[in-house]
């Protein structure tokens, strides 16, 4: 049993994690790329210059969250948000609605079913911070930003890249073990992230509704 | 002559003794606690000790501004640490805080005794399923990662349920971590100090230091960024430093003009320095008293102590007024001193009222007025004249005045309707005879109160006011009669008389709830059970409950717990403030927050029947003390002025001269009190101790006016000397009611008053008889 703040700091983390992950949209396959386009080796300068370039506002996501402590996966569906700057929003819809919100530096979780609103605040959790920030980062294309954070490691090519991004943070690590992004030019298709004790989640991303 | 130097001899001996004893023993004090009185109310004696050591005295509010947001909320982060570190200081609250990861093992252990909510029911299988379907939302949603530590040993929910109802009291909102204003204007801390909130010095030196290490952290990187300080500590420390700096400035002009006084009236430097030598002696004389009756002398004693024996610089003048060619000074002194020693005796009878009021405050004014008023008038009659150079004149006095004083007399008629007047405005004036409300006496600016509030509200700390006291004769008691209030003051909470409450209960259960959580927890074969059948559908993985049965099965056995459990914690040290031993009782002391309906709640208190709980609005109870202490010394001012009209009976021999001594004082007092409610004040305590003074005064000058050995030239030096009296003792008191301390500007006024209508007074109602000669 691991007492302390851990894992408060492990919750905020995701929940930023999976509202700001996955904004970048999924984009139509129209939607060009600035990247090179002939299935050559991508570089990360290359997946968040198009991630960015090909960001919606609204997508619809599928959640699976595997563990050590279930038999079976457990799945939540809904709706992410992004409006820029930086305002981020998790939806869910199924089974149950709730609702995360990222406004600048407060972090809000309204269920109506608990009855419950509460308002955190990031900087109470500086390893997580710095997990939105690279979020942020990759959205608006600040390369420089997100590999302060993160070791990268691009795989594959523009039609079907991976991202592998690993903490230098040590908080950061403890955390998580790594996050791994996938996608196709600029769309992005699946989020995994791989906790320390070998529990995972899996987000996979459609186009969603534009509302 | 040779034998009247032996008088000198032992004054020198005496001054050289008390002042190495000033010296080395003598221990100023500046505890403003020491003053207070013990309460004659077991409330009010719980409100002093609140008051003197209680948390709320405690509590510094802290306040950042000046800055953007986010530099606000790093400037409080560093600032917090920095202040966890200092050892005068119990807690720092700024949001941050969190509980350290002992504090958290030790609460997790003890979350069946802690948790509200362990009741037979939670571990019914219908209960246990709903509780493990929650467990399972709470793994899909981004929680997830916290909870599922817990959920193999408390899949109840018990332990992150007693963190929550914690947190969820009244904190502030928070930005970037930290506690800020809704309007993110200003970042806001608590800071409990170990000291008193009465403890001056102490709460100077922490304050300075608070002051220090915002500085250090804020003067690089935000110089514009500011600190606010408020709470019961800074006012006192305020409160101290403005009397300090008043009464020395105060003291500075007042000497000084004074002295120019003295010296335009006599021309003689000598004479003004011969008549600091009662004074001065007068007032070692009080130090040492003070300090060997009391062990130590408070700091406003002194002040004070100083001021009410300004009177004795009478006797000096009325000496010097009488010196002339033909007469010695010792021969002089002793014909002036039979009056001088009934004035003595009767100005001491005055100023024993304050010995006796039983506020200590006032006991060592009284005694150090008492000791300095002999001590000054046994200099004067023994010392003083033989110190006076053989043959030493003053410049010719004025002897003129004595045309205008003698028309005084004809306008005696002024006094009855000055009395009349005076008593028709006590009647009918708007201004409320005495003063009720003790905020007003409080020399804390309008603003700075306003600070207080406003920093009060922003961080939902209590504003001192409103108190829930529970007592009992144990702990346990305490604890089970204090669980009976919780939900009573749930309901007043409900209904809106109040906005919330800290009650120890929140924080620590009685042991009979313990035992009876304890035996709300089923066998581990009844569990299995039950666990078996709550799991059934979900998909939760084989055997993940053990440890939650083991668990469970051990704190069917644990032992209970109370309050050392926390002792040297944060939460320990709440508990301690929330809960205490006074006099062998205990006493629950729950501070409400944001009352409304101060009345609603008295009332609503009363009807719970239980005698042992009882609401304390402290100001109204502060009030009432001071009323009782101001009703004491008013019953004494009145005992007094029949000891001394006693007195002056048996000494002046003579209705006639008694009738004469005695009216102008009280028609005095009258006026005084009618002149000052007139000009809009209202009478506290302080007032009322000034009042002996001015009938120590009056006394003085009814007796010299009345004299009835002067005649001719003599009745012209004794009323010289009376103007000369008065002036000096206008010009101090004056310059006091000058003062922007309220307590100051009370006693000036009212001594300032009180000499020149008491002067004037027995000059109209002098014997015509005497100085038609």
């Amino acid at each position: 049993m691991n007492f302390g703040t851990t894992q408060t700091r492990w919750i905020c983390f995701l929940s930023i994690l999976l509202l700001t992950g996955n904004v970048a949209k999924v984009t139509a396959e129209s939607s060009l790329s600035p990247g090179d386009r002939s299935g050559n080796v991508w570089t990360v300068e290359q997946v968040v210059a198009s991630l960015k370039e090909g960001r919606e506002p609204s997508v619809s996501f599928e959640e699976a969250t595997y563990s050590s402590l279930l038999t079976e996966p457990l799945i939540v569906r809904g709706l992410l948000r992004f409006t820029p700057p930086s305002t981020l929003e998790k939806e869910v819809l199924e089974p149950y609605r709730e609702r995360y919100l990222i406004e600048g530096d407060r972090v809000t979780f309204e269920s109506e079913r608990k009855h419950v609103k509460k308002t955190i605040s990031l900087e109470a959790y500086p390893a997580l911070r710095s997990f939105v920030e690279a979020f942020r980062a990759t959205l608006t294309g600040d390369v420089v930003q997100l590999k302060n954070v993160y070791e990268t490691t691009v795989d594959g090519t523009s039609r079907q890249w991976t991202l592998l991004l690993r903490p230098y943070d040590p908080a950061g690590k403890s955390m998580v073990d790594y996050l791994l992004l996938s996608g196709s030019e600029g769309r992005l298709t699946t989020i995994a992230i791989r906790a320390p004790d070998g529990d995972r989640s899996v987000m996979t991303l459609r186009r969603g509704p534009s509302k | 002559m040779k034998a009247a130097w032996w008088p000198v001899l032992v004054w020198i001996a005496l001054i050289t003794g008390a002042v190495w004893f000033t010296g080395t023993r003598l221990s100023v004090h500046s505890e403003l606690g020491d003053l207070l009185p013990e309460g004659t109310t077991a409330t009010q004696r719980l409100l002093l000790t609140q008051v003197r050591s209680g948390l709320a005295g405690r509590m510094l509010l802290l306040a950042i501004e000046g800055a953007p947001p986010d530099e606000l909320a790093g400037l409080s982060k560093t600032l917090g640490e920095g202040l966890r570190k200092q050892a005068q200081i119990d807690f720092v609250g700024n949001g941050m805080q969190v509980l350290s990861s002992e504090e958290r093992q030790v609460l997790f252990r003890a979350r069946y005794l802690l948790s509200q909510t362990v009741r037979a029911e939670t571990f019914s299988a219908d209960s246990l399923h709903a509780s493990l379907e929650q467990r399972l939302d709470e793994l899909r949603s981004p929680l997830a990662p916290m909870i599922k530590a817990y959920i193999p040993t408390d899949p109840t929910g018990e332990f992150l349920g007693i963190l929550q109802s914690w947190a969820g009291w009244e904190s502030p909102a928070t930005h970037r971590g930290v506690w800020m204003s809704a309007d993110l204007q200003r970042a806001l801390l608590v800071v409990e100090t170990k000291a008193a909130g009465f403890d001056v010095d102490a709460q100077e030196a922490i304050q300075r230091d608070i002051r220090a290490s915002f500085h250090r952290v804020a003067d690089g990187p935000s110089p514009s960024a500011r600190l606010l300080m408020s709470g019961p500590g800074v006012f006192t420390v305020e409160i101290q430093r403005t009397i300090e700096r008043e009464v020395w400035w105060l003291s500075v002009v007042a000497a000084t003009l004074v002295f120019l006084f003295l010296y335009a009236s006599y021309r003689s430097l000598t004479l003004v320095f011969l008549s600091l030598i009662p004074l001065s002696s007068g007032i070692l004389a009080g130090m040492v008293a003070v300090n060997s009756w009391f062990g130590f002398v408070h700091g406003i004693t002194l002040g004070f102590g100083i001021t009410l024996l300004g009177v004795v610089d009478d006797y000096p003048i009325h000496l010097f007024s009488h010196l002339n060619k033909q007469a010695s000074a010792p021969v002089i002194m002793r014909a002036m001193w039979p009056t001088m020693r009934l004035g003595v005796l009767t100005t001491a009878i005055g100023f024993s009222s304050l010995l006796l009021a039983g506020f200590p405050a006032l006991a060592q004014l009284g005694l150090f007025a008492l000791a300095g008023l002999g001590t000054a008038a046994l200099v004067t009659r023994w010392v003083l004249p033989v110190c006076v150079p053989a043959g030493f004149v003053p410049r010719e006095i004025r002897t003129d005045l004595l045309g205008t004083m003698a028309h005084l007399s004809k306008a005696r008629a002024v006094v009855p309707v000055a009395v009349v007047l005076a008593t028709i405005v006590m009647i009918w004036s708007d201004t409320p005879l005495w003063e009720e409300d003790l905020a007003k006496i409080s020399p804390v600016s309008e603003e700075k109160k306003q600070l207080d509030q406003q920093l009060r509200r922003a961080l939902g700390a209590p504003d001192m006011r409103d108190l829930l006291v529970v007592e009992a004769a144990t702990q346990q008691d305490l604890l089970e009669r204090s669980e009976t209030v919780m939900p009573q003051l749930d309901r007043l909470q409900a209904v809106g008389i109040l906005e919330g409450y800290d009650l120890v209960s929140r924080y620590l259960p009685s042991h009979r709830v313990q035992r009876e959580r304890q035996q709300a927890l089923p066998n581990s074969v009844d569990l299995k059970d039950r666990l078996g059948e709550a799991v059934k559908g979900l998909p939760f993985a084989p055997g993940l409950f053990e440890p939650f049965l083991d668990e469970v099965s051990v704190a069917r056995r644990q032992p209970l717990i109370d309050r050392d459990l926390f002792r040297g914690t944060p939460l320990g040290l709440k508990i301690e403030a929330l809960m205490l031993e006074d006099h062998g009782r205990w006493v629950a002391v729950a501070p409400l927050r944001g009352v409304v309906d101060r009345q609603g709640l008295k009332a609503a208190v009363a009807g719970w029947g239980a005698s042992a709980v009882t609401y304390v609005d402290i100001k109204e109870e502060s009030n009432r003390l001071m009323r009782d202490y101001r009703n004491r010394t008013v019953q004494l001012l009145g005992w007094g002025t029949i000891a001394i009209a006693g007195a002056l009976a048996i000494g002046l021999k003579s209705i006639s001269q008694l009738w004469r001594v005695l009216v102008p004082i009280i028609a005095g007092l009258i006026a005084v009190v009618g002149i000052l409610n007139l000009s809009g004040e209202s009478l506290s305590l302080f007032h009322v101790a000034t009042l002996l003074l001015v009938v120590g005064l009056g006394l003085d000058y009814a007796l010299f006016f009345n004299r009835v050995e002067d005649q001719g030239e003599e009745r012209q030096r004794t009323v010289f000397g009376l103007l000369v009296c008065s002036t000096t003792t206008v010009l101090v008191f004056g310059v006091l009611a000058c003062s922007t301390i309220p307590v100051l500007h009370a006693i000036g006024l009212t001594a300032a008053c009180g000499s020149l209508t008491c002067l004037l007074f027995a000059g109209f109602l002098a014997g015509q008889d005497s100085h038609v000669s």
